[in-house]
């Protein structure tokens, strides 16, 4: 028999498909109905392609989308190929948790800030610059081509250097997960033994069953970096720009029968980010053939150089650019007069922080309500959607199970792939009509479907790794699934639960579009002022806007570290001694 | 006696069963009285990529906040055409009294889109018992938009003109007028551009240089487009285009997409040459380190454009007369003389100083000059802007020649 929490968990379960699937649909179709013609509010209710024949007509509009395509696949190959060899290389030593620690903060920097940090380093009159030039008093900037490099270099380095965080701490996650742990430790000993060197075990043997794990990360990193907004605004060149750009500009335009021609190019931008995928998939079963005839000739050390360089040349880039960014961007926003080629300033002030904080004193509540209002809500629902999967593994059928297991997975990374660009403009479309005036609700929903999956995906992992005997054991004492959820496994959760807290406040303060777009402006945040401020007259005061940013998620997570330790907690007395062991 | 103190108690009883539901009740109530008191909101929507602006606006927030009661909230704006297309997305989805913005900053093609679809409260202005300060029967600029009559439907908030400015670190003599400028590119190739012409300075540019190269002969832009020979008027403008985007910034195949953007690139020396409307904020920028100590400004010799930038209200906001309040603070000589001090924003005041007071008038003396400031005698003359049409049209041929840029 089901109690009434059980029935509870399971129909939250269900919710959470409808909450991730609805809005993402709704705003297709809100997209797709301009696309085609369809815009009564703007007198045009006639079907037709004219909207996509504007869109073909315009100059340059092959340019944007290959744009949007080169760069995304260059910076997902590029992050995925660091992070496998970070792994690679360094996986079972001492250095890997070294790495760990060095990559988190980059993972919870928001992209405008990595955008804009990256711009005070590249910059022809940036640290990078006055490097090269250093002593040569009274030279000019150099005259380079990036940032605003026509080929997008500057956007690739920018989503690269983001992702790799990212994709890295991804596989580390997935290797933890307790079968695959045990299976990876199992090949491990068996590809030592037959001589196999360990980044060449790696390779061969046990990426092939790790990846498939991965690729569902990889395709949301994917998609992001084919049709994100803020990196290629911040860094991008505009002429012309990257398709995702050119469908903000449009929507944005005071000409209302450009968004005609917006909708349409958020449409293609669907399709620019679907061939992206496409494409990997199809390189992946070729890599993979090949990979197989290579493996197959049973070298035991192929790779092991190059892919020991590539590692180390990944970290030592990423820790330069860690630091420089972090450097110059700190150095900016303290900087009195700084003149080319001088690597410090001439003097330090407070002034920049003094001016800035209380402008931001507005943007930073709505940042803080938003995001704590966001990230209670999604950790919420989400344990309630795990423990829903308990309770349907206890009573559904089998078949049930099946669908869940098919669902959910593709349900939880749908706002990750398709692109925002495409299904935001569509809800503002539907939110103008029916909820004018309200504010808040739009921009808590949007940034919902952002932070739910990454919630998901931070708790699924702990959740199964739960040591299930605990359960066992208060059933055996006649608990309820209730007092076993608030009594049993909340408590012992409690760490992954704050660190999936810190994840939804981190991914809410980081929010651009979906900020700006449904809020209409009128909810500015840290991240929608910082943006704006990159393209305003002060780099210093641009600085101090980053550094806030920036300063924002990684509280969140210290808070996360720190406060299992002071609250009672056996749970992380359990994890200090597991890995002792 | 125990009869007394028993009644005592009850009454005691009684007057704490009471307090009990007052207390209830102003609990109850609180939330609504909070609500009554805090008074109407007002939404200024206005463009956020100057520091100075924005804390001007602040100052502006607490003054009214404090006099009248008004919750004034500055949305800052990439770019005022986001708020233009916002209201006109209200109309056509039927929005006509809930308004989001309450209040916009704005002139010239983007006033004239908002009066092209009636998207501004009309006839207002004159009751604005500070309006009078601008004398506008003596100065018709404060009716006049890029040659558009206001029709009451916008306030006069501030004066700008183009003016130049340049990093005397590196050089000695700047441009003095526009084929100076052709020489000066050459001789520092890379080190000048200007913003695309969706941007209001880059269009300004546009202007500058056309009227530059017809001298003697600026009656004609006062005409809409529709009424001249806009191609052969324009050839030489083209012309001199052509030979200036090679030598500039980036060969000028990036365009920056603001205003802003051209003190960024001022302050690390990767331009050298740069221009601004507002001649006051160069000097504040020196000072609050964002340009180099060395910048200098000035105006062209061959004339500089000029124009007024006013205040609107949407016609569907849903706080028309607390809005009403704020623009006639913003006309008022305390407001408009704070807004002009060198270290707050500098922007020009649109009153007549001859219709204020002894003591009104001499908050707007200058303060002590900075180095960086524009001379008091720099503008040899000033080029009214061209009429309205002329913004779409030069904009509309420029992409049409260089190609997209968004």
């Amino acid at each position: 028999m089901m109690t009434r929490f059980e029935r509870l968990t399971i129909g939250l379960r269900a919710g959470l498909l409808v909450l991730l699937a609805l809005p993402v649909t709704a705003g297709l179709v809100g997209v797709l109905l301009p696309a085609l013609g369809y815009l009564p509010a703007l007198g045009q209710s006639a079907w037709s392609l004219s909207a996509f024949r504007a869109l073909f007509d315009y100059a340059g509009v092959t340019t944007m989308m290959w744009l949007s395509l080169s760069t995304g696949l260059a910076a997902t190959c590029i992050a995925l190929c660091g992070a496998l060899a970070l792994v690679a290389v360094f996986h079972q030593q001492r250095w890997l948790q070294q790495i760990q620690r060095w990559l988190s903060p980059l993972l919870v920097l928001p992209h405008a800030a990595a955008a804009i940090a990256l711009l005070f380093v590249l910059s022809p009159s940036g640290l990078l610059a006055r490097l090269v030039y250093a002593g040569e008093s009274g030279a000019l900037p150099p005259q380079w081509g990036v940032p605003y490099d026509a080929h997008g270099i500057s956007i690739i380095l920018a989503l690269a250097l983001k992702e790799l965080p990212f994709l890295f701490l991804m596989v580390l996650s997935v290797l933890s997960q307790p079968q695959m742990a045990a299976r990876v430790a199992g090949y491990r000993k068996v590809t030592q033994s037959l001589g196999y060197a360990p980044v060449t075990g790696f390779i061969t043997i046990i990426l092939p069953i790790l990846y498939p794990h991965l690729r569902l990360p990889v395709l949301a990193v994917l998609a992001y970096a084919t049709a994100n907004v803020e990196v290629p605004l911040i860094l991008g060149p505009n002429n012309p720009p990257t398709l995702a750009v050119a469908v903000v500009h449009w929507f944005n335009h005071v000409d209302l029968s450009l968004r005609f021609q917006a909708a349409a190019a958020a449409i293609v931008q669907v399709g620019v980010t679907l061939t992206a995928v496409i494409l990997w998939l199809v390189a992946e079963r070729l890599i993979a053939l090949l990979w197989r005839r290579r493996s197959m000739q049973g070298r035991r050390h192929s790779g092991v150089i190059s892919i020991t360089a590539m590692a180390w040349l990944t970290l030592l880039s990423v820790i330069l650019a860690g630091i420089t960014m972090l450097g110059s961007t700190v150095s900016w926003s303290l900087a009195t007069y700084w003149p080319f080629p001088a690597l410090l300033p001439d003097a330090l002030t407070l002034q920049h922080w003094q001016t800035g904080l209380p402008e931001m004193a507005a943007p930073l509540r709505n940042t803080l309500a938003l995001g704590l209002a966001v990230s209670v809500t999604a950790v919420s629902v989400v344990l309630l959607a795990l423990e829903g999967q308990q309770a349907l593994r206890w009573h559904a059928r089998h078949r049930w199970l099946h669908i869940d297991a098919v669902i959910l997975p593709a349900t939880l990374y749908l706002p990750l792939l398709v692109p925002g660009v495409a299904f935001l403009f569509g809800l503002v479309w539907f939110q103008q009509v029916y909820f004018a005036d309200v504010v808040w609700l739009p921009v808590y929903i949007s940034h919902l479907l952002y932070v739910l999956p990454y919630a998901y995906i931070a708790l699924a992992v702990p959740y199964q790794r739960f040591d299930q005997r605990y359960v066992q054991v208060a059933y055996g004492l006649g608990k309820s699934p209730l007092a076993v959820f608030l009594h049993v496994k909340l408590p012992l959760l409690f760490a992954p639960v704050l660190v999936a807290l810190a994840l939804g406040l981190a991914i809410s303060f980081s929010q651009y579009l979906p900020t700006l777009l449904p809020g209409g402006g009128r909810l500015p945040t840290v991240t929608t002022e910082a943006v704006a401020m990159a393209s305003g007259s002060s780099r210093r005061l641009s600085a101090v806007y980053v550094l806030v940013q920036t300063a924002l998620p990684l509280l969140a997570f210290v808070l996360a570290w720190w406060l299992p330790g002071r609250i009672f907690n056996p749970a992380a007395r359990h994890t200090v001694k597991e890995s002792k062991l | 006696m125990t009869r007394g103190r028993q009644v005592q108690r009850c009454s005691t009883r009684g007057t704490a069963h009471q307090w009990l539901s007052v207390i209830l009740a102003v609990v109850m109530l609180a939330p609504f009285s909070v609500w009554a008191q805090t008074g109407p909101t007002v939404h200024f929507h206005a463009w956020g990529g100057s520091a100075q602006v924005n804390s001007y606006l602040s100052w502006v927030s607490e003054q009214v906040a404090a006099r009248h009661g008004i919750t004034l909230k500055h949305v800052k704006l990439a770019d005022t055409s986001d708020a233009v297309s916002r209201v006109l997305a209200e109309k056509a989805a039927g929005n006509h009294t809930r308004g989001s913005v309450d209040l916009i900053w704005i002139n010239g093609e983007n006033f004239a889109a908002m009066d092209r679809h009636d998207l501004l409260l009309s006839d207002w202005v004159a009751s604005l018992p500070n309006f009078a300060l601008t004398n506008p029967s003596a100065n018709p600029a404060m009716v006049t938009d890029f040659g558009l009559p206001t029709r009451g439907q916008e306030a006069p908030w501030g004066k700008a003109a183009l003016v130049f400015y340049y990093n005397a670190r590196y050089v000695d003599s700047p441009p003095q007028s526009l084929p100076e400028l052709l020489t000066f590119a050459r001789r520092y190739p890379g080190r000048f551009t200007y913003p695309l012409p969706t941007d209001y300075l880059g269009v300004s540019f546009l202007k500058y240089a056309l009227m530059s190269l017809h001298q003697g002969d600026h009656a004609v832009f006062n005409q809409p487009v529709s009424q001249i020979n806009f191609d052969r008027l324009t050839a030489p403008l083209w012309a001199f285009l052509d030979a200036l985007h090679p030598l500039m910034w980036r060969q000028g195949d990036y365009a920056v997409r603001q205003a802003s953007e051209l003190q960024r690139l001022m302050s690390g020396g990767d331009l050298l040459l740069a221009f601004s409307f507002t001649a006051a904020e160069i000097p504040s920028a020196v000072a609050r380190f964002d340009l180099p100590p060395t910048i200098r400004t000035y105006a062209m010799q061959d004339g500089s454009l000029g124009n007024v930038h006013f205040i609107g209200i949407p016609y569907n906001t849903s706080v028309p007369d607390a809005a009403k309040t704020v623009v006639n603070f913003l006309l008022s000589p305390r407001a408009q003389a704070e807004k002009q001090k060198t270290a707050v924003w500098g922007d020009q005041t649109v009153l007549d100083l001859q219709l204020l007071s002894e003591a009104e008038r001499a908050a707007f003396q200058p303060e002590s000059p900075s180095p960086a400031a524009l001379p008091a005698d720099a503008f040899s003359a000033i080029l009214p802007e061209p009429h309205a049409s002329w913004t779409d049209a030069l904009r509309e041929a420029w992409f049409a020649r260089y190609g997209q840029r968004l």
